[in-house]
């Protein structure tokens, strides 16, 4: 009974404090001379201002820290500057396999992703009987659990009783182990990556798709456009900034590949993605520092490419309020 | 002014408030000393104890956590120093262990594996019992009653971290009735040539004809002879053929010698000689479930995997492993301990449990790492069910041993496993051809 008013007590504590908080940064702003609204904006927002300052800004700008350090998870940390970053660069055995094998799967996912989503979303755009039932069933992927997900895939990918090699099987191809052979362990997780061109993804663009004026399609039939230019040269102008957002999403996430490669477990001679890295070195091996370099190494990698999107955008991204050629 | 001090005091006891709550949690040790050193704390005779509660981490899955329990219901009952309260978790067990105890929120006791009991031990993150141990008059705190490798992972430079609770031999699990049906018999001491050779023969194919005889179909095998899929682990038939892999001293993994390479040679033979299932086979039907559903006829695994008891569709004996060629016996134990958390607040109360527990699951687990509970007549006595099976596993344990573990012994581990034995096993590696080149990686992680 101790127990359960002890942690009855700490879990109405934080709330209240909470509370006491918001309300007294309220006057503070007021004090500050901050309009009402402003004042009332803040503290009602400094809940979650204070969580993400202790419990993300913190650990983000810590890791960097730890990067320069020793840290094993225990004890003090040393000082070791660039020892670290300079030892997964030049002496580390598996850091490159690492990069290789999660760029490679980012490049290879990225296309599957977006447009195998947008292909879903067209599909499920039209106005069918039944078509909400359809909406559904393809939404029902993006609920299951990434563990569960894995352990589908292990038995799609089973070598005699998976339904892939059985397909296979019927163009003469012998039996493939996905798993075992490194040749084919990116191939596999490239095919289960098909998984996440369902759910989330094709939701967001179908949304898009309802946006784009109809009008405009219908100016196009008047012309004479064919389905194919109507797509071209309306849809996905229309949609391009939808696009952007899911090449930037889609390739943070396959950047951050973590759980399904966890648990389906494949020979470690193709390599292991960066995050496993990440969770070995630090949890397995206890060399925290070392792990944190890795994470900041992904951290830029991700940050270059999303650069780069952004940077590639103005070329195939077509906003409505844009003035082309503006002075 | 006076409005703004009452402004901030209220926001500086919002925060403090703030603080308290989302700090560590005090617990429950009213009663407790508050020293963290390893001398035991001396005792107030004149205020009545109260019982003192000691927080209990293990990776126990439900059937385990209720035995368990049982265990410590009556323990509970029979102190009046301690309540030792359960917290089985097996997801994640030891990402959360290392989280919590990295956080100063770890429970006062909890399992531990050999390889994290070393990089625990090295790092000061369990308690130094040493004294503790030689001062104690109860049973699992005699040392000398203890088999002398298993305390081996939980020492570091003498000093003792942890106490073992279980040492559990690789034994081989056989099909007897396959065994019978091949006409194959096994001898007390056997070597690696006696082996291969039974393995031959219980490799069958669906006409009934065995690995070797004429007309035998390899494209229609129904029961392979033996399994192995980086388990049982290479380092048991380096041991067997007399060689290391990991020198004493730590100074260097002379893998390339001529009795290691006589172990990973044979290791590959057993691979390639198609008495076991390919890696995909494997894989695809299961690694234990194959030797369960009689697809397999011998398969090594723990003393403690009960096969024995476990399978129904045909009779399945424990032997010992085979020997080397030189009649070198030799097996590997897996150890598992519990060690105190180095910040606990009763440590006094903690070391109490810790003895008394390991008492308890000495009695309880196949097989407890001390002699005097291990003995053949006792264990027959403690498990009847396994009766038949005690000679093999207590034999075992006269030569079983561990890795070598040491406080990096993962870093080691990676390269050994990832870079050496994963081709080996998954991709036709050639021992020959990958040991020199992985050698040095391995001396450098020792270093």
């Amino acid at each position: 009974m101790d127990r359960f008013w002890g942690t009855f007590s700490r879990w109405l504590i934080v709330p209240v404090a909470l509370l006491v908080l918001a309300i007294a940064l309220y006057f503070l702003m007021r004090l500050f001379r901050l309009r009402k609204d402003q004042a009332t904006g803040i503290a009602l927002i400094s809940p979650w201002l204070f969580g993400f300052l202790g419990f993300t800004a913190f650990p983000i700008f810590y890791s960097l820290y730890l990067s320069f350090t020793d840290y094993s998870l225990f004890g003090k940390e040393n000082w070791v500057g660039l020892s670290n970053f300079i030892k997964l660069f030049t002496k580390d055995i598996e850091f490159w396999p690492s990069v290789r094998i999660t760029l490679l799967y980012a490049i290879l996912t990225l296309p599957i992703g977006v447009f195998g989503s947008l292909l879903v979303a067209l599909l499920i755009n039209r106005e069918i009987k039944g078509i909400k039932i359809f909406r559904t069933i393809f939404y029902l992927t993006a609920i299951l659990p990434d563990s569960a997900v894995a352990i589908i895939w292990r038995q799609l990918f089973n070598g005699e009783s998976g339904l892939i090699n059985f397909f296979l099987s019927l163009f003469g191809v012998n039996k493939i182990d996905w798993f075992g052979n490194p040749q084919f362990v990116l191939p596999a997780f490239v095919i289960i990556s098909v998984w996440g061109i369902f759910g989330t993804n094709t939701i967001i663009f179908l949304a898009a798709l309802k946006d784009v004026p109809r009008n405009l399609y219908e100016a196009a039939e008047i012309d004479g456009a064919t389905t194919f230019n109507k797509f071209r040269h309306i849809t996905i102008p229309q949609i391009s900034s939808v696009i952007l957002v899911q090449v930037v999403m889609s390739l943070i996430g396959s950047l951050q590949m973590f759980t399904v490669a966890q648990f389906l477990r494949p020979t470690t001679q193709a390599g292991i993605f960066m995050n496993q890295l990440v969770y070995t070195r630090g949890f397995t091996q206890l060399h925290m520092g070392e792990a944190s370099a890795i994470a900041w190494i992904l951290f830029v990698i991700i940050l270059v490419l999303t650069l780069a999107v952004f940077k590639s955008s103005p070329a195939w991204v077509h906003y409505e309020t844009e003035v082309k050629n503006a002075r | 002014m006076k409005k703004h001090f009452n402004l901030v005091l209220v926001l500086v006891l919002a925060v403090s408030l703030l603080f308290s709550a989302c700090g560590k949690q005090n617990g429950s040790d009213v009663a407790g000393t508050d020293t963290n050193t390893s001398s035991p704390a001396p005792q107030n005779d004149n205020k009545p104890k109260e019982k003192v509660e000691i927080k209990l981490s293990t990776w126990a899955g439900s059937e385990e956590a209720a035995e368990l329990q049982a265990i410590l219901d009556k323990l509970n009952a029979a102190s009046d120093t301690y309540i030792i309260v359960q917290d089985s978790n097996p997801a994640d067990y030891d990402t959360r262990l290392t989280t919590q105890l990295s956080g100063n929120a770890g429970p006062d006791l909890f399992w531990v594996s050999a390889a994290r009991g070393a990089q625990f031990a090295a790092r000061g993150v369990m308690m130094d019992i040493t004294d503790r141990m030689k001062s104690s008059n109860k049973p699992a705190a005699n040392l000398d009653d203890y088999y002398e490798a298993s305390f081996d992972p939980f020492k570091k430079d003498g000093k003792i971290y942890a106490i073992p609770w279980i040492m559990q031999p690789v034994v081989l699990y056989v099909n007897q009735d396959a065994l019978d049906k091949a006409g194959v018999t096994i001898d007390d001491n056997w070597n690696w040539d006696a082996f291969m050779d039974a393995a031959k023969k219980l490799t069958l194919d669906k006409n009934g004809k065995h690995l070797g005889e004429s007309g035998f179909d390899a494209n229609n095998v129904v029961q392979w002879g033996f399994t192995l899929n980086g388990w049982p682990p290479v380092q048991m038939f380096i041991w067997q053929a007399g060689g290391e892999v990991i020198a004493p001293d730590f100074s260097s993994s002379p893998i390339d010698t001529p009795e290691a390479m006589k172990g990973f040679k044979f290791y590959r033979e057993l691979l390639d000689s198609g008495v076991v299932p390919s890696q995909q086979t494997i894989r695809d039907r299961g690694f234990d479930q194959m030797f369960r559903d009689g697809q397999v006829a011998m398969f090594m695994g723990g003393a403690a995997d009960s096969l024995d008891t476990r399978v129904d569709s045909f009779k399945c004996v424990v032997r010992e492993v085979p020997a080397g060629p030189t009649g070198i016996k030799a097996t590997f134990v897996d150890l598992l301990g519990m060690g105190i958390n180095a910040k606990t607040k009763n440590p006094d109360a903690a070391f109490e449990a810790l003895v008394d527990l390991s008492e308890e699951i000495h009695k309880w687990k196949v097989m407890p790492p001390r002699k005097s509970i291990g003995s053949l007549d006792n264990m027959v006595t403690l498990h009847p069910e396994r009766k038949d099976a005690f000679a093999a596993i207590v034999n075992s344990l006269e030569y079983a041993k561990p890795y070598r573990f040491y406080q990096d012994y993962p870093d080691w581990d990676t390269i050994f496993w990832n870079q050496l034995m994963d081709p080996i096993v998954n991709n036709n590696g050639k021992p020959e051809e990958l040991v020199p080149n992985i050698k040095p990686l391995l001396d450098e992680a020792l270093k």
